[in-house]
């Protein structure tokens, strides 16, 4: 087990642009910390760059304290899984769990118990003399995640683990990954673009985006207080709703909105925003409620998705060109496209974004 | 019920017909070799010539043995040859084919471009540069004078490259580098294992070009124990009269072992050499 501790990290190629800007984390020994954010923002680069798959050109990577920049792959303690899995074809399950305690000189009796160990917390037992072209998409998962387990690294290294497989299988891979850190206690660092494993399996989560870290915090912290638009955004299916505002009235327990050319509802919270100007209203789907129409947000029902438990309604609201989601409890709903509807968001569920993006934070 | 039959079409016709007689074109020399392998001189300059076998192989051979005391001294050197070109080849090949697809440095695309380019000069080109050099570092005469030069080709290098990029996934070398494996560790216990496809067609490929290779014996061998058997078989031809029927077991001999090894390579040579052309 180790800590990992980044300092101003930054990556860039030769020819091409900066990726990563300057990355500060803190990694706490045990923790299971994860990586999201859309495709190209950086976080499989920074994985890497930690790894030592690819040069850090500025900063400090610290491991255990000790500044690993320039120490090779195999001497920083760290194992890595990969999305393709990456199983050597011609060697047996069993022989490609066993291949970096045989290059490390281990004895082959030695090896065989690291084997078996790793391969029954895994339950692949059973499969440890076949080929990995005769394993399921799971099972190779599964031989991958144990030749990382036999290293006994410090750090375990996750590239989207999960990405290759299908849905079902990727909830109960979730589930297993996430009782093996329980059961090992040993630090890890897991990439994703999937939302929803972020939120599942960290312990915190850091969302990137253009190479930056945009938050680092607890899973349930960053989604119901994200610091910026994006963050707001990213977490959350259906994704979070932002709406154009403009303040009409700035009292001192509260705030009057006016949305569109007609509607307008006020939040009972003070912000640091002065009257007439611009602000975005970021509101979860499940944080609208749905009113009679004149009451509230003025909208009409675009389109309705049935998921069974719940109900996706898609409404536009009046006077402003905009596609508002809103999360309805239960399957059956009496709604119509093209009813007139109104909305009203949660007091308390509300968030104030600037122009720029940031957060605005309520003030006491 | 009867079976439809579908009909063959004209032009379908004509495609055989020309595939059919470049068939032929490229059988009748072997074909012929191996009658008049079995045949006299004066049987073989008959009109028309035998076109079925006949009973004078044994002769032939006889004769060929008379006629070249080193003949099986030829033959074991013109394996050696190629054997050691063929396995020299495949070493270094696959090695820079290795570094060629798997790692940035600088230079890299430009260094390829050089080596692709060299596949454009024709072959001769390179006589008279060998042979002064063999000359200057006193190999003449020897057959590591063939095999040095032989060890390394720009096709195997390209035919390398383009199967090790497109069959070898990045993460396999990255996942073996953090395995603790070295660099040379990487190509030789992990990337070489999985392009013996490749291995086999380029070996194959080799062996042809090394054991049928006329000119650069011609100008780097001067005594007959040291001639390769094509060499060997054309130096029959300039004394006195021609022995066809000898010439021709000669090389029935010296082609029968390629023939072989085609056969039971020819179908890994196509997958070779074909592989990475379409997405598997």
């Amino acid at each position: 087990m180790a800590t990992l501790h980044l300092r101003n990290i930054e990556k860039t190629y030769e020819s091409g642009p900066q990726v990563i800007k300057g990355i500060n984390l803190d990694v706490a020994d045990g923790e299971f910390m994860v990586f999201v954010g859309p495709s190209g923002c950086g976080k499989s680069t920074l994985l890497r760059m930690i790894a030592g798959l690819e040069d850090i050109t500025g900063g400090d990577l610290l491991i255990d304290g000790k500044r690993a920049n320039d120490v090779q792959p195999s001497e920083r303690g760290i194992a890595m899984v990969f999305q393709s899995y990456a199983l050597y074809p011609h060697m047996s399950v069993g022989e490609n769990m066993g291949f970096a305690l045989k290059l490390a000189g281990k004895p082959k009796a030695e090896v065989d118990v690291a084997v078996g160990r790793a391969a029954e917390i895994l339950q692949i037992t059973h499969l440890l003399d076949r080929k990995p072209k005769a394993l399921s998409g799971g099972q190779r998962q599964r031989v991958a995640i144990g030749r990382a387990i036999v290293r006994k690294p410090k750090v375990f290294l996750f590239d989207e683990p999960l990405s290759n497989l299908d849905a079902a299988l990727r909830v109960q891979m979730r589930i297993e990954l996430s009782k093996l850190h329980e059961e090992l206690g040993t630090t890890m660092i897991y990439v994703t673009h999937d939302q929803v494993e972020a939120m599942t399996l960290g312990t915190r989560i850091a969302v990137f985006n253009h190479g930056v870290i945009e938050q680092v915090g607890r899973p349930l912290d960053l989604y119901q207080e994200p610091a910026n638009q994006f963050v707001g955004g990213f977490l959350g299916s259906p994704k979070m709703n932002f709406i154009q505002c403009a303040v009409t009235e700035r009292r001192a327990d509260s705030i009057a909105l006016k949305v569109g050319c007609a509607s307008g509802f006020e939040l009972p919270r003070s912000v640091a925003a002065d009257a007439g100007s611009a602000l975005t209203l970021g509101v979860r789907p499940e944080h609208l409620e749905l009113t009679r129409a004149g009451d509230g947000i003025a909208a009409r029902v675009d389109l309705l998705e049935h998921l069974g438990d719940s109900t996706i309604v898609y409404a536009a609201i009046d006077g402003a060109d905009q596609i508002v989601t809103i999360k309805t409890q239960g399957g059956r709903t009496a709604l119509r496209a093209g009813e007139a509807i109104g909305l009203r968001p949660q007091a308390g569920a509300c968030h104030l974004f600037r122009p720029d993006g940031r957060a605005i934070a309520a003030q006491a | 019920m009867a079976a439809v039959r579908k009909r063959v079409s004209p032009s379908r016709w004509l495609a055989y017909g020309i595939v059919a007689l470049g068939g032929v074109i490229m059988l009748a020399p072997f074909w012929f070799m191996f009658v008049f392998a079995t045949h006299t001189n004066t049987e073989i300059l008959s009109v028309p010539p035998p076109l079925w076998f006949g009973s004078a192989f044994l002769d032939n051979v006889r004769l060929l043995i008379e006629k070249l005391p080193f003949f099986w001294r030829n033959l074991g050197l013109s394996f050696f040859i190629a054997f050691s070109v063929t396995v020299l080849n495949l070493f270094f090949c696959s090695l820079a084919g290795y570094a060629f697809a798997m790692y940035h440095f600088k230079f890299r695309e430009s260094l390829f471009a050089v080596i692709m380019a060299t596949m454009m000069l024709p072959a001769f080109i390179f006589m008279i540069p060998t042979v002064l050099i063999m000359s200057a570092i006193g190999w003449m005469n020897e057959a590591k004078a063939l095999i040095v030069p032989g060890a390394c080709g720009a096709f195997g290098i390209f035919m390398m490259r383009q199967f090790i990029g497109t069959a070898i996934p990045k993460e396999l070398v990255e996942a073996a580098r953090i395995d603790g494996c070295s660099e040379f560790g990487i190509f030789w216990r992990i990337v070489l294992p999985l392009v013996t496809p490749a291995l086999g067609s380029l070996g194959l490929i080799t062996f042809i070009g090394a054991w049928n290779n006329f000119a650069g014996p011609l100008v780097i061998m001067r005594d007959m124990d040291m001639f390769t058997v094509p060499l060997a078989l054309r130096a029959l031809q300039g004394t006195g009269q021609v022995p066809w029927g000898a010439i021709s077991a000669g090389s029935a001999i010296a082609v029968l072992p390629l023939m072989v090894l085609f056969v039971i390579a020819s179908r890994r040579l196509i997958e070779g050499l074909t592989s990475g052309a379409v997405k598997g």
